[in-house]
């Protein structure tokens, strides 16, 4: 009796044993849970011509489940966001979709994306160590609900000024606001690009428009917008305000159409596109650009060495006035509401884009010996042209291939900026390119990383959602007509009240509620 | 007399029935049965299905999305009936007033100048007698038809652009209509987009208008010209006297027809359209895009501005079709 008591205590307990372990592997095996993933991605991502088909591959490969990418045109991509969001059959929809900070608050809101805040709470990820800057998944929280992740940082702008225009002009880096004036009436009265001809430069500044259409609305103009924020922001002590009515704005709005008068900014900055300004920046017909931190400091030293000109650019830190650059709200990944099973596709797709090592690698360098290797090779770029180089690589160094599309540069990422990712490599073998960082780039990112502040979070609810677009048109069709259409800056305040007055308050009662 | 071998038996008693009606001024009643007129004509029938479903499926079916004008519409998981609310927010709107106007003075003003400088150049190809250069000209201003208007909008952002690639601007310094440094910037000046607007639209699409007014010149009857010469008419009275009074016919159906697409403006102004000059360009259609595709899109609220505008369309259609009626003894619907 005894024996067959052991017995059946001894067959019970292996029972529960087997049976937990059994539980376990399906917990964790979410690759049996999911037929499928689709993902809907803009231009950030490697692009068919730039070899998608075989990232893809390798996702598969690393997930252990079929993936479809959704990649509509870039500058299209949030029209065909929004189209999706709005067809009430979710079968069309994406499980996962990359979402900017605007749309992210907006569909956080109206339940268009999954809570994904159990799942991240107790994922291997948040477990892992691995996380170097929580407070930016922290910051992503709505009410408590978390939809989705940030896999690095926003990034932002810092201004680049060419040295060699510096020099000429015999100045050094400014440090303030009166200083930088001076630096750009220099720049139109000397001869900073040294054709011999003084007072010839067309003009100083080049952007893409004075105030963006796209948070944080005033970063390709820093020094002249300061401490303006033409949006709805939170104070300090909580309340809610509408920046655009501040003085700082007023002020900014003074600065700049004091600016466009002078001749110092570009006067086609309201048709600009960012291309337009980079290839004005590149046919020197100005000397200080606004523009992305990291990758970009490189793209643009190459293009104006491959111009001809001097490519050494200082990274200006920001002026007095200015005190920090703003680091935009990153761009989010988020689990869609539609997702059948979204506790397994979070654990397969961020336990794979974060995992610290194969994954991680995939989203930060791409596919090897497609995007990058470790082969003895030569890489050319503008193959036959005048601008022809090559890259000579040897055996066991890592170094970034030519990119499939263009054949005009080097990859120099996938969709991790790996000085913005928010995890670190597990295995440091995994971090292929760890060595091989540009010196440009980090110079570039070094000088954003320490001098720049996070843009005030987005947010939303119903009331902002009715009128929030109307009153932004507003108003950047209103500081645009001030600083370049001789509109009083009294008069355009005094329009801003009267068409859109009621709709700003109602929207700050609302969030001030 | 011979019957011609297409008139069947049927259409012949049909003549007979509707010459009788006519005497008579009575109603025609067919007693033929309606499954024997359907059978009759099955072929007929058949070739028309698939243009009934193709009518079907993408004119009539879409137009289910109308009662979103009485939602609102955030995505799919926030719609709810709001009535006329959305309505009442478009009435209450400066931008969509201002959009409705411009719409309106834009693309009357377009129509009329289009109109009559396919008229001006109809006149003057008409008077060309070489025959080789007249062909050529042609061929040169129907070009521009066939050009996009994203890459119409590029090459004259570049022309009138206030650098140095800047023609216009280029040619003002340099004949001293203007000083060095105090270039125009046409496209982002309220005073200045919708000259250039009209002129970009008269580059691009006279030389195609001039189609329809060089069929009905080449239509005029040569004996009327040989006759007025004989008369001693130059040629200013015979353009005068014969040419346009001929296609003055031709011009107002040309303007009726286009009058009822007024409404219909968007790719144009689309790829013009800047901050600076919001308040002069923009029209229905763009606002309509700008609301629809924003961060935060309400697509019932767009619905209702879009079926405004359609019931204005709707109301010009009908009004053109009452004009027409009265001028050219028939209507255009």
């Amino acid at each position: 009796m005894k024996k067959s008591k052991k017995f059946l205590a001894v067959a019970l307990a292996a029972t529960m044993a087997v049976t937990a372990l059994a539980g376990c592997k399906k917990d964790k095996n979410y690759a049996e849970q999911v037929d499928k993933i689709t993902i809907m991605v803009d231009g950030t991502l490697f692009t068919l011509a730039n070899g998608r088909d075989q990232f893809e591959a390798r996702l598969e490969e690393l997930m252990g489940v079929e993936v479809d990418i959704i990649q509509p045109d870039h500058s299209g991509y949030y029209d065909t966001v929004s189209q999706t969001f709005a067809n009430p059959d979710t079968s069309t929809w994406p499980d996962v979709v990359l979402l900017g900070s605007t749309y992210y608050a907006t569909y956080a809101n109206s339940g268009v994306l999954a809570d994904i805040s159990d799942y991240y709470e107790n994922s291997e990820l948040k477990k892992s160590g691995r996380i170097i800057n929580e407070g930016l998944i922290d910051g992503l929280y709505i009410n408590d609900g978390l939809y989705g992740i940030s896999p690095a940082r926003g990034n932002g702008c810092i201004t680049y000024v060419k040295k060699a225009w510096l020099d000429r002009c015999g100045l050094t880096a400014p440090t303030t606001y009166a200083e930088y004036i001076a630096m750009l009436d220099a720049f139109m009265k000397g001869d900073p690009d040294g054709n011999g001809v003084n007072g010839d430069t067309p003009y100083a500044v080049t952007s893409a428009g004075i105030v963006n259409a796209e948070a944080p609305y005033v970063n390709y103009l820093p020094e002249f917008f300061q401490d303006a924020y033409p949006d709805f922001y939170q104070k300090a002590d909580g309340t809610w305000v509408d920046g655009f009515t501040e003085q700082a704005m007023i002020d900014a709005i003074n600065r700049l159409t004091d600016a466009y008068a002078k001749g110092y900014l570009d006067p086609e900055l309201v048709t600009n596109g960012t291309k337009d300004c980079r290839n004005k920046f590149f046919e020197d017909k100005c000397g200080v650009f606004t523009y992305w931190a990291g990758n970009w400091a490189n793209t643009l030293a190459t293009n104006l060495e491959a111009k001809g000109l001097d490519s050494e650019l200082v990274n200006l830190e920001p002026i007095a006035e200015v005190g920090n650059y703003i680091e935009r709200q990153a761009t989010v990944w988020c689990v869609t509401s539609a997702c059948e099973n979204p506790e397994a596709v979070f654990n397969l797709f961020f336990g794979t884009m974060l995992d610290g090592a194969d994954g991680q690698q995939l989203w930060t360098y791409g596919v090897e010996d497609v995007h990058w290797s470790t082969k003895a090779e030569t890489n050319v770029i503008n193959a036959g042209l005048e601008t022809e180089k090559k890259y000579v690589s040897e055996e066991g160094q890592f170094h970034w291939k030519t990119n499939l599309e263009t054949g005009a540069a080097l990859y120099s990422k996938a969709h991790i900026d790996k000085l913005l990712a928010i995890t670190t490599f597990a295995d440091p073998a995994k971090d292929v390119g760890n060595a091989d960082v540009n010196p440009r780039i980090t110079a570039s990112a070094k000088v954003f990383n320490e001098n720049s502040v996070l843009a005030p979070v987005i947010t939303s609810n119903d009331v902002m959602e009715q009128y929030q677009s109307g009153i932004m048109s507003l108003r950047i069709q209103l500081v645009s007509e001030c600083v370049t259409n001789g509109l009083s800056v009294t008069d355009a305040m005094a329009r801003y009240n009267a068409e859109v007055g009621t709709q700003v308050k109602a929207i700050l009662d609302s969030l001030n509620k | 007399m011979s019957v011609a071998p297409y008139f069947t038996k049927g259409s012949r008693e049909m003549s007979k029935i509707k010459s009788k009606n006519n005497t008579e001024n009575s109603v025609v009643v067919n007693k033929t049965p309606l499954k024997l007129r359907i059978y009759k004509y099955r072929w007929f029938y058949l070739m028309f299905i698939p243009v009934f479903i193709f009518l079907l499926v993408f004119n009539y079916l879409p137009m289910t999305g109308i009662r979103y004008a009485f939602y609102s519409y955030r995505n799919a998981f926030n719609i709810k009936w709001v009535g006329l609310a959305n309505f009442e927010r478009l009435f209450e709107t400066s931008a969509f007033w201002t959009s409705f106007v411009n719409t309106l003075v834009i693309s009357v003003t377009k129509l009329v100048l289009n109109t009559g400088m396919a008229v001006v150049i109809s006149l003057l190809l008409n008077e060309m007698v070489n025959l080789v250069f007249k062909k050529f000209t042609q061929t040169i201003i129907y070009l521009p038809h066939f050009m996009s208007w994203v890459v119409t909008a590029s090459v004259f952002t570049l022309i009138l652009s206030t650098s140095e690639s800047g023609l216009v601007n280029s040619m003002l310094v340099s004949l001293g209509i203007l000083a060095e440094g105090e270039e125009i910037y046409f496209l982002a000046s309220k005073e200045y987009w919708r000259v250039a607007y009209y002129i970009i639209n008269i580059w691009k699409d006279t030389g195609w208008g001039t189609i329809i007014f060089l069929a009905t010149l080449s239509g005029i009857n040569p004996e009327l010209y040989e006759a007025a010469k004989i008369d001693g008419a130059g040629r200013w009275s015979c353009i005068k006297y014969i040419t346009i009074p001929s296609l003055s016919n031709t011009i107002i159906t040309v303007l009726i027809l286009n009058l009822a697409k007024i409404m219909n403006l968007f790719e144009s102004v689309f790829v013009l359209i800047n901050d600076n000059v919001i308040d002069v360009a923009q029209v229905l259609q763009t606002y309509t895009y700008s609301i629809t595709f924003a961060a935060a899109p309400d697509y019932g609220f767009s619905t209702a501005v879009g079926l405004f505008r359609s019931l204005v369309a709707c109301i010009l259609v009908l009004i053109c079709n009452f004009i027409s009626k009265k001028i050219r003894g028939r209507g255009i619907v």
